[in-house]
């Protein structure tokens, strides 16, 4: 199983087509969850043949950057249409995996979106998934993208 | 789809049902369904998502001193901090009702599948969906304070 390379696949494919901005994928360290310190995470849970939680993790430039790229229009603070840009993505990156599944034969279904905004927060899963943190640089500063699975 | 004041009865006889059996404390509702919350301060809380027939969120929201009060007497260990523990308790608890919502929505949970629980904490917070969902947030009085279940579901 190849979620690594879905997972980057899904980023850069919704990042160019989608939101207009140019990313590199980095390579895979311990927490760049915590490093990136996100002000925005947006996270959906799949379930089906894995089961599991996505989720972009965005300082507050990189999330309103994104979304004024991705909806043509200047964002300055944390607001609604920032919410439901970076969940939106969450969604389409979700997508992407569950495409990506899909070649393997395994299924998955999608949650919806859910979006936390605040002052250093912190997400954390059952102890025991499999967890993958990929961060990824744009022009705006990193971003990470994260993903904690089993096996059904 | 059921109504939500149908799904909110059940949930909430659900919620204590859960606290009773597996928590071991005594809770009670604490008022009618609330339309939105403000910023939750020095908080955790737990979510599970819904995929299939439903697509959801149910997310539970607890004050730091009433995750630790909770954690404490599910796990029957003592808990001073926010920590690994803490984080388990509250993400098991989501799963559970999780996994009662499944049931309320679906004939014995049929074609309705919960995510892994996963849980947020920090010093303040806000939690949101996406615009197209129908929303509601039951509070629940706990000997060391309240805390909110939220569920949220596409239409």
């Amino acid at each position: 199983m190849e979620v690594e390379k879905y997972l980057t696949d899904a980023t850069l494919e919704v990042f160019s087509s989608m939101v207009f901005i140019d990313i590199t994928a980095e390579s895979p360290t311990e927490d760049p969850a915590q490093a990136i310190q996100p002000n925005l995470s947006s996270l959906i849970g799949f379930a089906g043949d894995l089961k599991g939680i996505l989720a972009i993790h965005c300082p507050a430039a990189v999330a309103m950057g994104i979304t004024t790229s991705m909806l043509g229009m200047e964002v300055a603070a944390l607001d609604e249409d920032v919410k439901d840009a970076i969940g939106e993505i969450a969604n389409m990156v979700a997508g992407g995996l569950k495409a990506g599944l899909a070649t393997e034969n395994k299924k998955i279904e999608l949650a919806i979106p859910t979006t936390v905004v605040g002052k250093s927060i912190h997400t954390s899963g059952l102890s025991g998934a499999t967890r993958v943190v990929l961060p990824f640089f744009s022009p705006l500063g990193r971003f990470g993208v994260e993903l904690r699975f089993i096996h059904s | 789809m059921n109504s939500f004041a149908e799904i909110n009865d059940k949930l909430i006889e659900s919620t204590i049902e859960i606290f009773t059996g597996m928590v071991m404390m005594e809770i009670s509702v604490a008022g009618g369904p609330l339309e939105s919350m403000g910023p939750l301060k020095n908080s955790i809380t737990g979510m599970v998502g819904l995929a299939g027939t439903h697509k959801g969120v149910l997310a539970v929201h607890f004050p730091k001193q009433v995750a630790l009060a909770v954690t404490s007497s599910f796990l029957g260990m003592e808990v001073e901090e926010i920590n690994e523990d803490v984080q388990d308790a509250i993400g098991e608890i989501a799963n559970m009702l999780g996994g009662n919502l499944k049931t309320i929505l679906s004939d014995r949970g049929r074609d309705i599948h919960l995510s892994l629980p996963s849980t947020i904490y920090g010093d303040e917070y806000a939690f949101s969906s996406q615009a197209e969902v129908d929303q509601v947030i039951l509070p629940f009085q706990a000997p060391t304070g309240l805390f909110y279940v939220e569920v949220e579901l596409e239409h």
